[in-house]
């Protein structure tokens, strides 16, 4: 009998363990209790839910990098200007903006309706504020394009004067497209900005502000009842929540399901046809400003020689590789510049033709030659590195090596981990780099920082050290005539395409899903940085029916 | 006994040191630093400075994996690099998530894998026996994601019997929040059992086959004991000891395949962050994550250790 009871007693004891610990495990997990959004929204309201792959970083949008913060940063934090679907900057927060001085001095002039969500207006004082911290704690990539900014004035509400040590002719873009405005009476009380996690109690400007963050769950934002550049001065969308699927077959899964109604990522060429037979479904396409290519490493010996990188670039047929790699879905490029930057694409440049005769030609007079016989040069054998987690690029880099080896050269697949692959292109241990550029939002901006030898903080990862080159660019950075720098970038294309500095692949276009018989009016932009999740395209959203 | 708890938790504290040290020195071995991430654009050499600086990152390595171990005996893990929050913070925020799925497979493996390893220890070359067999083996060639996927692809996406990723309907509350909870449990949850179960029935099989065959299983049928009692009572208590160290095993199997469920099922628990911290080369999270997931392990292994004294006092010898 007392054994029974001690069993019974021992199991209880179990149980109420077990409860005990499911209790705090749950309670843990918070199971919505602590959750401020409901999701619920009043009769006729609609929620725009969208899929995300990782959690915000950083909500300090001042020190983001982050592609996935600043879908829902940029919503919230207003920018000078935006970016339209054909890359032109349009207004946001800058009516315009114009340079006196020469060009020394750029001056954004700004609209006088904007609020923040507390109700104070948005001035002039919150952008000074907002460029002084970057320059004060080298905060973000936007620091870098504030290097020339020698004082900043705010002489009345709407007006911004940057004073520059040089005139720079994009400055105006790149800072007003890249930094967010903040709200200075709520951050200047936070102290050293760089240690500021801006994780609670937000005030925005932009069309939705955060309202409630459940990490690894979901992000929910509620309108700004007073946001000038929506129609009728408020978005149709009452919320927006984001609902992260880290994996992007996931998260098709989802948009089909009906549990989002827009991707944030683009959808893998390959994937496309899988939304064909979805009626709902609809997709979105858009060019992109950045864009696949071959770098050549100028310290190697062989590829110092520029009929070696003819050669190189006359033994991919990027023809092939876009309808076989990328089903079609993607366009040639000849120069250094994306297609979309019509102004500034050189149009009389013309791609090097695949021709694996004509490229063994070249490097047979440039002293190259196959001793043994077995159809490859002697001693000319370059490694291709990439990054191994893009597929689109792998595959360019095994069909590469195919080709190559026609043209009697040897390549070797050097395709490693992203942040390895990283690390030694910045440490320019390579010979060839495949990669992809992500964001240029514009030409100068891109020459200077991938060509200019006198940048320390660039991108050369060709390692040039060109003073033609140099002068060129310097030459056009300091030219604010329109006609004459476009001039003037269009002859840089042309020198970098001679010279063969990098081999354009192609330029992918961009395909954004969402679900069409539930929401309209989606403003793409040509990144997959921004695709549809951008301030300006979110306030034009409208439900549908 | 005491001597033994003693050696055994001196143990587990080396391990857990062991690997502190380990992923410490491994993270920063690796090429780049978090830094690398940022190239896209300009940067230059006063940023990058000024950011190792904010990380902490300027300093000699030594010098960091002593201030480190400083801080890690006051209990604290550091300041995520991209959160500007607390590791603690965000790991306790996360891993209610993880214990709970992990835990839910862990139980449910033992549940379902004691009895169907006992049956066919009974029914030993016979149909069911050969089917566990079979089971066992496909187990082992079993990957936790594609499992996941074609569960998810199938059963959730498909049939639409299941949610296709989080881990509650974020819009509701009370008892339909719990509800919610279970549902979303169980593709994920399924797939860990999945892959774990038929290596853990195994096991337990052949221990009872060869527990059946010993000398005291045949003294008990001499005395008339009756089958069922020989097969439960004699026989799964003795072959149930080795198996004991596989469940431990098992947690840490577990834990480990939880990273690649939560991917797969959006899932908000540590696997996730783990993933997405080492594409932020968030150091701070991924070694506050990694010591955690270690200590879950090492004392999951002490645990079954103690338990195997306990159940068997010729260890404690």
């Amino acid at each position: 009998m007392s054994k029974t009871i001690n069993g019974r007693a021992r199991r209880w004891r179990a149980a109420v363990a077990l409860g005990a610990a499911a209790a705090l495990g749950l309670s843990g997990c918070g199971l919505n209790e602590d959750n401020g959004a409901s999701g619920e929204s009043a009769a006729g309201d609609a929620v725009l839910r969208i899929g995300t792959t990782t959690d915000v970083s950083n909500f300090n949008p001042l020190q983001s990098l982050s592609k996935t913060d600043s879908w829902i940063l940029n919503a919230m934090y207003p920018h000078l200007l935006r970016i339209d679907e054909n890359a032109k900057k349009a207004p946001e927060l800058a009516k315009d903006y114009t340079y006196e001085n020469d060009g020394k001095t750029a001056v954004f002039h700004l609209r006088d309706d904007f609020t923040w969500t507390d109700g104070k207006p948005v001035v002039a004082d919150d952008v000074k504020f907002s460029a002084e911290s970057i320059m004060k704690y080298k905060l973000g990539n936007v620091a870098a394009k504030l290097t020339w900014v020698t004082s900043i004035e705010a002489p009345d509400a709407t007006t911004v004067k940057f004073n520059l040590s040089q005139p720079y002719a994009p400055f105006a873009e790149g800072v007003g497209f890249w930094m967010s405005v903040v709200p200075k009476h709520i951050f200047e009380a936070a102290g050293d900005l760089s240690k500021f996690p801006n994780d609670s109690n937000w005030v925005g400007a932009g069309p939705f502000v955060l309202e409630s963050a459940t990490k690894g769950q979901r992000y929910v934002m509620k309108r700004n009842d007073k946001y000038p550049l929506a129609p009728g001065g408020k978005p149709a969308v009452s919320k927006v929540e984001y609902r992260l699927y880290p994996d992007v077959n996931t998260m098709m899964l989802a948009l089909r399901n009906g549990d989002i109604d827009l991707m944030g990522t683009p959808v893998p060429a390959s994937a496309a046809k899988t939304f064909e037979n979805d009626a709902k479904i609809k997709m979105a396409k858009v060019g992109a400003l950045g864009f696949a290519h071959l770098t050549y490493n100028m310290n190697n010996k062989d590829l110092a020689k520029q009929e070696v990188r003819q050669a190189l670039s006359m033994a991919i047929d990027t023809k092939s590789i876009i309808s076989s790699v990328l089903q079609g879905d993607a366009q040639q490029m000849s120069g250094p510049i994306s297609p979309i930057f019509a102004d500034y694409d050189n149009t009389e440049i013309q791609p090097y033709a695949f021709d694996p005769a004509g490229a063994k030609a070249k490097l047979t007079a440039a002293g190259y030659s196959d001793g043994n016989g077995d159809g490859l040069f002697d001693g000319l054998e370059l490694g291709v590195a990439c990054d191994q987690s893009n597929a689109n690029l792998t595959r360019v880099v095994q069909l590469f090596r195919e080709s190559a080896a026609k043209a009697g050269i040897k390549l070797e697949n050097e395709c490693v981990e992203r942040n390895t692959f990283l690390s030694r292109t910045k440490d320019g241990k390579y010979d060839i780099d495949a990669s992809q550029w992500g964001v240029f939002d514009n030409p100068m901006d891109q020459l200077r920082s991938t060509y200019l030898s006198s940048n320390p903080g660039g991108i050369n990862y060709n390692l040039l050290k060109s003073p033609e080159i140099d002068q060129l660019i310097n030459d056009a950075a300091g030219t604010t005539d329109t006609a004459a720098f476009a001039t003037k970038i269009k002859n840089i294309d042309k020198v970098v395409h001679e010279q063969a500095y990098l081999t354009p692949l192609y330029v992918e276009n961009f395909q954004f899903a969402y679900n069409a018989s539930k929401f309209g009016g989606f403003v793409a932009s040509p990144s997959d940085l921004l695709g549809m999740v951008t301030a300006y395209s979110l306030a034009q959203v409208k439900p549908v029916g | 006994m005491a001597r033994f708890v003693l050696n055994r938790a001196l143990k587990a504290v080396l391990t857990i040191w062991i690997a502190i040290t380990a992923t410490f020195f491994l993270l920063r071995l690796l090429p780049g630093d978090p830094t690398t991430l940022m190239v896209e654009g300009d940067m230059t050499p006063e940023m990058r400075a000024a950011l190792l600086k904010t990380y902490g990152l300027d300093q000699p390595l030594l010098e960091q994996y002593v201030s480190y171990l400083r801080e890690l005996l006051h209990g604290n893990f550091g300041i995520s690099f991209r959160q500007i929050q607390p590791v603690t913070d965000i790991l306790l925020d996360r891993l209610p998530w993880t214990l709970l799925l992990a835990g839910v497979a862990f139980l449910l493996t033992i549940a379902v894998g004691i009895p169907i390893g006992v049956y066919a220890a009974a029914h030993r070359g016979r149909w069911p026996d050969k089917l566990l067999q079979g089971f066992g083996i496909g187990g082992h060639a079993l990957f936790v994601p594609s499992v996941a996927m074609l569960l998810l692809v199938y059963l959730g996406a498909k049939l639409g019997w299941f949610p296709i990723g989080g881990a509650v309907d974020p819009d509701t509350r009370g008892a339909a929040a719990y509800l919610s909870l279970a549902h979303h449990l169980v593709l994920p949850v399924a797939s860990l059992v999945l892959v774990q179960l038929g290596p853990y029935a195994l096991t337990l099989r052949t221990n009872l086959i060869d527990v059946l065959g010993e000398d005291y299983i045949r003294a008990a049928r001499a005395r008339g004991l009756s089958g069922r009692r020989r097969l439960w009572k004699h026989g799964l208590r003795n072959a149930i000891l080795p198996a004991l160290t596989l469940m431990g095993l098992q947690l840490g199997t577990l834990v480990g395949g939880a990273v690649l469920t939560e991917t797969v099922f959006a899932y908000p628990g540590v696997g996730r962050l783990i993933y997405e911290a080492v594409g932020q080369r968030d150091y701070p999270v991924l070694q506050g994550a990694f010591i955690m997931l270690a200590i879950t392990v090492v004392v999951a292994n002490a645990l079954t250790d103690l338990l195997y004294a306990v159940l068997n006092p010729r260890i404690r010898l």
